[in-house]
């Protein structure tokens, strides 16, 4: 008896670890060290270099925390000072005003809410405290004198005058008055107001004066698909500026440009695939340090040789790894460092390059293990038309590649893209065993001006396209079981997640939609009929109500209920502006009424936002729930 | 005898008794049933009325719950050219809406023509437009702001009873509260009978500046578009879904008040409201008198079988209980008649002994002659009462099976000469032959059967005409078989009895068997052939003779 029971367990035994042979799956991470807030971020120096500040959560909210650097010993944590008491918000933005005051923010965007506090925890000032008003930073950056430039809708609360905001005394001095359409002001690297961004709604005009004491001058408008993003001034000449440009080309280009003639002075870099789309400026030098442009990945064109050294040298000391410096000291003598890859959200270390040395300040999520994440790899598809799409398509650790569950992930905005990096809700996805795609469709940012037009009025059209054209490619390699897929998306994401549901019914398993809109009417008349311009740019962009009502119809969701099979999953924000709740109430009832299975997850009281953690693990784990219920092998 | 007669009079009585009883329960169950399953149509009649209105309504809650929300999708942004697709789609898939009007609205504060206005809110018709079914195209417009000559006055009515709605509701409103689904239905829909109007249903945010325009005096604010669609609809096209057609003849859609003037008497009537708006009308539902027999006929059919199929049972389970009885009766009957035989078989030996007895008592004096007359006399009736005790005893036997076979070689040549002889000398008269064909030997229990041989030539002598005492006796072969046949010249067997002879204490009623049987020799016959593994059967024709025959293994 108990030898034949032996023999069992033997046999059991052998098969187990045969099975085990066969796939090695990667080990279920838990949900909850997916979506942590991280333990510390948003390391800033002072600009003395003596004091290192972070964020840290307290009570689960993040608070600010400083702490003196000692050269010989980085160890963080219990030398640290807790200098904020947020106990229901967050701190969301925070800057050194000087070398013993910090100012700080909410998370939350709304009213002008702005605070300072010395490092020592001491002196706590509401600099500003209206709930209703708006508030904007101009200079928060590049601070001189302890005057701080703010923009507030106090005049009028539809337009934002220009401020100048005493950081000791809390004084506040109006600077410049806006006529009604200045949406961005812009000061110069000694503090000097002397650029402004007005707009229509439409067409933008950058106003620029030679001194403060001068009047705004117009210096070029372009229409809203054109724009001109000032970056910085330059050294010698008073009317020359640094600014990112895509005036009179396809993509946006580093140029130096006249503001007393209104024209291009010479192109500083461009690419010839991608946009330029971030600039690295000094205000101490005055200079440009690099232009950054993004192919399949963030790159860096090094404008300045003792910026190129110090990345160079960083870049040897951590290699195979992406490096952002993220704040240093006024001597440029300690950089605060953060690290990224696609398989880790990465730490933050302090630099001194006098030193050659690192040392390390904080891992972003330690719970997670790079080498139990998927690497994110750049994938490209010619399109229907012809027209070459990029994508990210990440694969499930450990299993074998082929015939795999995926979830098609399109990205919100449209206008914006997806990028390589760590992505913890792809991450979460792959962890999970689905294989997930990632699509820059058109329109698009980043890839050209003609790119990103061509998703004008091409919501669920064109746009739709690309998508099925990216899930049919992954087909085609044999990565994908053409039954298992899914889509899921939020915003506009959500949008595209629906649509393919009616559009392609027979091509998706099942969908989620995270606040998608489900009404492109509901999303037009979210703009107020005051705001004519912008109006008719929404009009350009999205469609005509008038004109394009066909088009709409047959483009919004909420008709369409009768064409969905699969089942879906929703989650609504009850106070959203652009998919209204009654709305998606009513595409549920509809939904039910023909027995498509559907799950709901709304918040008819609360302000239902990801941002809380809380409603982020909840969705999350509904998501999953979701997902392995309708794409279980079969 | 008496005693027989008195149980036959009490069965009868006692089955004319289950008889009537029966007849009467299953008459009783069926009238049962039948009133009810009246009782049930009729209430049936009643109930699913709700059914058919559900059915019925299923369009129109379909055109309220789904269609018309879905003004609001739109977001006030419709115009005359997707109106008219959207109410082409009404019309279409509604057959009772019968015509629309559509009102392309705009809220300001600008003082307009044909406006509606409270304090400085002013609801004014842009343009009116009418959809409906064969509805010629050029009386589509009904009013446009920028045509002179047209008037919205013959259709203003409604638009100034939505846009009263819309301002009552601003002023009471509380905008700074989200809007409860209660008020929505109160105010952006107005249904009154065979009519529905509906208003899109503005955002919050617009209601909110909606309320400070009316109460504010404010610049002049920009145009709101708001959409008003009036719905008319005919009840009369309401498709009527009779979804229980043996239930009801006749379904109409009445106005509530009609109530009709010369009721039939042979006509079942009832009636249902509508709602929403077709509150003014109700679904009228008639069926004949005959046409819901019809019904019931129907319904009662399977509930008479199950009873008839259940009294059919019992009565037929009452039949074997009867049977059972008369046959018990007659076994009854055949002991009875047995005891009777024995003793009367056992009486003429006692008696003959008793009476030698008697004569040797009697006698002062024996000679040689008498002495051994009596010793003979004694000795053959004592003989012949062993006999009978053995007959009886091995009977009882062989029917337990308590008897075990000795299996010896017989000789069948030798075994029925001495057979033949020894009756040739019992009964001279009697003429016995055989043939034995192919056989000479037979392994078998030689007891039993000369019991065999003995009982079936006991039979051919007793049951045939004196001077046609004959028995052949006819031993064969038959594959793997031996087969025994007597032959006689008897009296022969009626067929009706033919069955009967195998049966124990069963004798056939005739003048030879008077005295002299008890009934068990066949019966014991049959017995043995089973005990041996063999069969018996009988040939026989009345006045000509009987064959019986016998097979046994032959191994």
């Amino acid at each position: 008896m108990f030898r034949l029971l032996n023999i069992l367990l033997c046999i059991a035994a052998l098969q187990f670890s045969l099975s085990c042979n066969q796939e090695k799956t990667a080990r279920k991470v838990p949900l909850e060290d997916f979506f942590r807030n991280p333990e510390r971020s948003n390391f800033q120096i002072s600009p003395d270099g003596k004091y290192i500040s972070f964020l840290q959560s307290y009570k689960n909210r993040m608070n600010l925390y400083v702490q003196a650097l000692n050269e010989k010993d980085v160890e963080f944590g219990s030398q640290a000072r807790r200098i904020t008491n947020m106990l229901t918000q967050n701190v969301g933005f925070y800057r050194w005003a000087n070398n013993d005051q910090l100012i700080y923010m909410n998370d939350i965007r709304r009213g002008a809410c702005l605070y300072s506090v010395d490092k020592t925890g001491s002196n706590y000032r509401e600099l500003l405290s209206d709930c209703k008003l708006g508030l904007k930073l101009i200079n928060a950056n590049n601070l001189r004198n302890s005057e701080l430039l703010v923009a507030l809708n106090k005049r009028d609360s539809t337009f934002f005058d220009a401020y100048s905001l005493n950081i000791s005394t809390g004084n506040l001095k109006l600077v410049a008055k806006n006529p009604g359409n200045i949406f961005r002001w812009f000061a110069d690297d000694e503090g000097e107001l002397r650029m402004a961004l007005a707009s229509d709604g439409v067409n933008e005009t950058l106003l620029f004066r030679t001194h403060d004491t001068g009047q705004f001058k117009p210096v070029i408008t372009n229409n809203f698909k054109s724009k001109i993003e000032p970056v910085g001034f330059c050294d010698y000449d008073r009317n020359c500026i640094y600014a990112i440009s895509n005036i009179n080309r396809d993509k946006s280009a580093l140029v130096k440009f006249d503001c007393g003639t209104g024209k291009e002075i010479k192109e500083v870099f461009s690419h010839q695939d991608v946009d330029v789309h971030e600039a690295g400026y000094s205000f101490t030098k005055h200079k440009l340090i690099y232009a950054g442009f993004e192919t399949w990945k963030k790159e860096r064109h090094y404008l300045d040789s003792s910026a190129k050294k110090i990345y160079t040298s960083l870049q040897s000391l951590l290699p195979n790894t992406e490096i952002v410096i993220s704040d240093q000291d006024s001597a440029e003598h300690k950089f605060i460092v953060s690290t990224f890859t696609d398989r880790t959200q990465g730490a933050f270390y302090l630099y001194v390059p006098s030193q050659k040395k690192l040392h390390k300040l904080s891992e972003i999520n330690p719970s997670l293990k790079a080498s139990e994440m998927c690497s994110m790899k750049p994938i490209s598809f010619k399109n229907r038309e012809g027209i070459l799409i990029n994508g990210y398509l990440t694969l499930p650790l450990g299993y074998k590649l082929k015939d795999l569950p995926v979830i098609v992930l399109p990205h919100g905005g449209p206008v914006h893209r997806n990028s390589w990096g760590f992505n913890s809700e792809v991450q979460f996805l792959a962890n999970r065993g689905y294989a997930v795609l990632q699509i820059n469709f058109r329109g698009s940012d980043g890839y050209g001006k003609k790119f990103m037009i061509g998703g004008f009025k091409k919501w669920g059209t064109a746009i739709q396209n690309d998508i099925t054209d990216g899930v049919k490619w992954l087909i085609s390699q044999n990565i994908a079981d053409k039954k298992r897929i899914g889509i899921y998306g939020s915003g506009f994401g959500g949008f595209c997640a629906l649509s393919g549901l009616y559009k392609q019914p027979d091509l998706y398993a099942c969908g989620a939609s995270q606040g998608g809109y489900i009404n492109l009417f509901t999303y037009l008349k979210a703009v107020p009929p005051y705001y004519k311009p912008t109006l008719r740019m929404y009009y350009e962009v999205i469609g005509n109500p008038e004109t394009d009502m066909d088009y709409l119809r047959a483009a919004s969701p909420v008709f369409h209920a009768d064409k969905i099979k699969a089942p879906v999953l929703i989650a609504q924000d009850a106070k959203d502006a652009r998919s209204k709740i009654n709305e998606t109430n009513q595409f549920v009832r509809e939904l039910r009424q023909r027995k498509i299975s559907v799950t709901y997850i709304v918040k008819e009281k609360e302000k239902y936002s990801l941002k809380n953690p809380e409603n982020r693990i909840e969705f999350y784990r509904e998501l999953e729930a979701f997902f392995a219920k309708n794409l279980a092998a079969k | 005898m008496n005693v027989r007669k008195f149980s036959l009079k009490k069965n009868l009585a006692l089955n004319a008794v289950f008889i009537t009883l029966i007849t009467a329960s299953l008459l009783a169950a069926l009238v049962i049933a039948y009133n009810f399953t009246s009782r049930y149509v009729y209430n049936e009649f009643e109930r699913q009325k709700i059914d058919v209105l559900e059915a019925t309504f299923k369009p129109y809650n379909d055109f309220f719950q789904n269609k018309i929300p879905e003004i609001s999708f739109y977001q006030g942004y419709l115009d005359s050219a997707s109106a008219a697709k959207y109410c082409d789609t009404v019309l279409k898939t509604f057959p009772f809406v019968h015509r629309i009007i559509f009102y392309d609205t705009q809220i300001s504060n600008h003082d307009v023509p044909y406006s509606y206005t409270a304090n400085k809110l002013s609801v004014s018709p842009k343009a009116i437009f009418q959809f409906g079914y064969k509805l010629p195209a050029d009386s589509a417009v009904i009013f446009k702001a920028s045509l002179a000559n047209t008037s919205p006055r013959l259709s203003i009515d409604e638009f100034n009873r939505m846009a009263a709605k819309l301002s009552v509701y601003l002023q009471n409103a509380d905008t700074s509260k989200n809007i409860v689904d209660e008020d929505l239905f109160g105010v952006f829909y107005n249904i009154t009978p065979n009519r529905v109007t509906f208003m899109n249903i503005p955002r919050e945010e617009e209601l909110k500046i909606f309320k400070s325009l009316m109460l504010r005096n404010s610049e002049y604010s920009p145009e709101f578009e708001q959409d008003i669609l009036s719905f008319k609809l005919n009840p009369s096209k309401l498709t009527v879904i009779n979804n229980h057609p043996k239930l009801y003849q006749d379904i109409k859609i009445k106005p509530i008040t009609f109530e009709p003037v010369n009721t039939d008497s042979n006509l079942v009537i009832t009636e249902l409201p509508l709602s929403g708006a077709f509150a003014s009308n109700k679904l009228y539902f008639t069926s004949s008198q005959s046409f819901l027999s019809l019904e019931l006929g129907r319904r009662f059919l399977p509930f008479a079988v199950t009873i008839l199929i259940v009294y059919g049972v019992l009565i037929f389970i009452g039949f074997l209980i009867y049977r059972n009885l008369r046959i018990n009766n007659k076994l009854f009957k055949l002991q009875y008649d047995f005891v009777n035989n024995l003793t009367h078989e056992f009486k003429t030996p006692l008696s003959v002994i008793k009476i030698a007895g008697n004569n040797i008592k009697s006698a002062s004096q024996l000679s040689e002659r008498e002495l051994t007359h009596y010793g003979k006399i004694l000795d053959e009736e004592a003989d012949k009462l062993n006999d009978l005790m053995n007959k009886l005893l091995s009977f009882t036997q062989i029917e337990n099976q308590s008897i075990q076979i000795k299996n010896s070689r017989v000789n069948l040549e030798v075994f029925i000469q001495n057979m033949v002889d020894a009756y040739q000398i019992k009964y001279p008269d009697f003429n016995v032959s055989y043939h034995i064909n192919q056989v000479e030997f037979f392994n078998t229990d030689p007891v039993l059967l000369s019991s065999l041989f003995q009982n079936l030539i006991d039979n051919a002598y007793k049951y045939s005409l004196p001077g046609k005492k004959q028995l052949h006796i006819d031993v064969g072969l038959q594959k793997a078989d031996i087969i025994l046949r007597f032959k006689d010249q008897g009296i022969g067997i009626p067929k009706n009895e033919m069955e009967n002879i195998f049966r124990k204490f069963y004798r056939i009623q005739s003048e030879y068997n008077q005295q002299g049987s008890v009934g068990l020799g066949l019966a014991f016959c049959k017995e043995l052939v089973k005990f041996m593994h063999g069969n018996i059967s009988v040939k026989s024709k009345v006045g000509i003779g009987s064959e019986f025959t016998i097979i046994l293994p032959y191994t």
